[in-house]
């Protein structure tokens, strides 16, 4: 099954240049697997809990957290690996979505002393006991009950295996879900992770950099830059390994280490 | 799970579990403990697992860091780098931390192989730290291959109380094992650099703007390359022969030096500190791979951009 319209080289080049952040690259990308994803998200229907939009908008999210992690020495070919991610993220949102509003430590233990008595009346009489049944045993009423085992269905059953269609495992939270547009998916790309170490450099050492190493431009000789910039080319040379000692510590630096989280 | 975060090294700990409401209720009690112990609390899952956790702290959620998993596992260098970071962060304002993280894995074989090294390098990359690390793992979704990694990756499993695996591997060594030997590239092409690292570096940037390489990476490779360039100058007895190209889709530089090299499959993913260079983790955190391998030339270290 063809993971899109792309070739496989280009959609390699796509997928390494969006790792890399050129978003010129990954608007293409997400463009490309915009149907397959949305096969993906049709896929949840039922129930109308969540809006198509959200649902692309994750499974696009889901794309590019595959283009991140993505190793081409792997035998399987870019869309079976990311429509793993895809599915995972847009069930991700459904359970987000689905989740009770407050499972709190007095909700966990009443639901362990249910479980507890659903399985010894299970080996007891070897049928599913009812909710009357679970609320004699338990002391709880039956408006517990029932809202307990509400708040134990849902997360659960999304991660039920249903079936095997087209290759592909199915389950039911994968089920759940509402149509709706595919276009609105553009916040997701504007959260695309860039890494920026050179924000940590001063205009001067910018500059020099960016003339010596021809960035973008013709490289330039340290004599060239200091001419234009009024300095000797020892001075450029110096300014230089200051510039390449921040970057290094910058890179040298755990992200996050400087606060206590958030 | 009751137990408190003895010391001052590192305690890596997993637990896999069959049920949600199992993962709840012991993740909460896990951190709930930490908080009356006065430690830094960490939980990385999902949102949806973190809204959840959230909700069963109550109040005390306040006081747990969480971390949305969703990204944080692209490379396992930069896993290694975000956790470092965050526990370091914690550990201004406490004298212990302790976390709890969801094991995130892929649907692939090579990728589940790749975690499970990320895991062995765990025992490894905090050892200092005074930190109490709970991988999670839930029973119902994890491949067998990652579950059979489990007890070889983490000293103490929770089973009946925290007890310590028979199956732990030298991390190391199951790093070793678990990472593809470097294959040659014979499409690269050789230039032509000396020891001076300057001319390593325009040569480098030749080559680069030929690829049409985007400047931003272009700048990270002269870094992660310098560090390269110069270990090998450093350390390796000058540079024997450094070539660059283009494979797979990505910008290669590999350096090739006179030297007798490392023989270390960890080199570069521990956080530098006394005694821990700086190099190499440099040049892993700014590519996306990096290879240390011997060739008929020399000592060679590669890294893809």
């Amino acid at each position: 099954m063809p993971g899109s319209r792309l070739s496989p080289d280009r959609e390699r080049e796509l997928v390494v240049a969006t790792e890399r952040g050129d978003r010129t690259a990954c608007r293409e990308l997400v463009d490309s697997f915009l149907p397959r994803i949305g096969g993906l998200a049709r896929r949840f229907e039922g129930g109308g809990l969540v809006q198509r939009t959200e649902l692309m908008q994750e499974g696009v999210a889901g794309l590019l957290f595959a283009a991140k992690r993505y190793d081409p020495r792997m035998k399987t070919p870019f869309w079976g690996y990311a429509s793993f991610w895809v599915r995972k993220a847009m069930q991700e949102l459904v359970a987000e979505v689905t989740r009770p509003a407050a499972l709190s430590d007095h909700a966990v233990r009443s639901l362990a002393r249910v479980r507890a008595a659903r399985r010894d009346l299970l080996q007891a009489f070897g049928t599913d006991p009812t909710n009357a049944d679970l609320a004699a045993a338990t002391g709880f009423t039956r408006e517990q009950i029932d809202s307990l085992l509400a708040i134990d269905r849902t997360p659960r059953s999304l991660e039920e295996r249903l079936s095997a269609e087209d290759g592909t495992p199915a389950t039911f939270g994968e089920t759940v879900a509402d149509p709706g547009s595919e276009d609105d998916y553009e916040h997701v790309l504007d959260e695309l992770e860039v890494r920026a170490f050179a924000a940590r450099l001063d205009e001067r050492e910018r500059t020099v950099l960016w003339r010596h190493y021809g960035l973008g431009q013709p490289p330039q000789t340290l004599g060239k830059i200091g001419a234009g910039l009024g300095l000797t080319a020892e001075r450029v040379r110096q300014i230089e390994m200051e510039a390449l000692e921040k970057l290094r510590e910058a890179a040298a630096e755990p992200p996050g280490a400087g606060d206590s989280g958030a | 799970m009751k137990a408190m975060n003895s010391g001052t090294a590192l305690r890596h700990t997993a637990f896999v579990y069959e049920s949600e409401h199992e993962y709840v209720a012991r993740s909460v009690a896990f951190l709930r403990d930490g908080l009356e112990a006065g430690e830094g609390c960490i939980l990385g899952h999902t949102r949806h697992w973190i809204a959840t956790i959230r909700d069963a702290l109550g109040p005390d959620a306040g006081r747990v860091t969480f971390l949305d998993l969703g990204s944080t596992y692209t490379r396992p260098a930069r896993a290694v780098a975000s956790y470092y970071g965050t526990f370091l962060g914690q550990l201004r304002k406490a004298p212990s931390v302790r976390a709890l993280a969801e094991f995130q894995f892929g649907p692939t074989y090579e990728d589940w192989d790749e975690w499970v090294g990320y895991e062995a390098i765990t025992n490894l990359a905090y050892a200092h730290l005074p930190v109490w690390v709970v991988c999670t793992y839930n029973a119902n979704g994890v491949p067998e291959r990652v579950l059979n990694g489990v007890s070889k990756t983490h000293p103490e499993l929770h089973t009946d109380g925290w007890q310590p695996t028979d199956h732990f591997e030298d991390p190391r060594e199951l790093v070793r094992k678990l990472t593809p030997e470097p294959e040659p590239l014979p499409e690269l092409r050789s230039i032509s650099t000396g020891d001076d690292l300057e001319v390593f570096r325009e040569q480098l940037a030749r080559e680069l703007a030929a690829e049409k390489v985007p400047e931003g990476k272009a700048l990270d490779l002269l870094v992660a390359g310098t560090e390269i360039a110069a270990n090998a100058v450093r350390h390796g007895a000058g540079i024997a022969e450094v070539r660059v190209g283009n494979a797979e889709g990505r910008f290669v530089c590999e350096v090739i030096d006179r030297g007798s090299g490392f023989d270390d499959p960890v080199a570069g993913y521990l956080a530098p500190r006394e005694g821990t260079g700086t190099g190499l983790w440099v040049a892993r955190q700014l590519t996306w791979r990096l290879e240390a391998f011997r060739s008929p030339r020399g000592f060679g270290v590669r890294v893809w951009l």
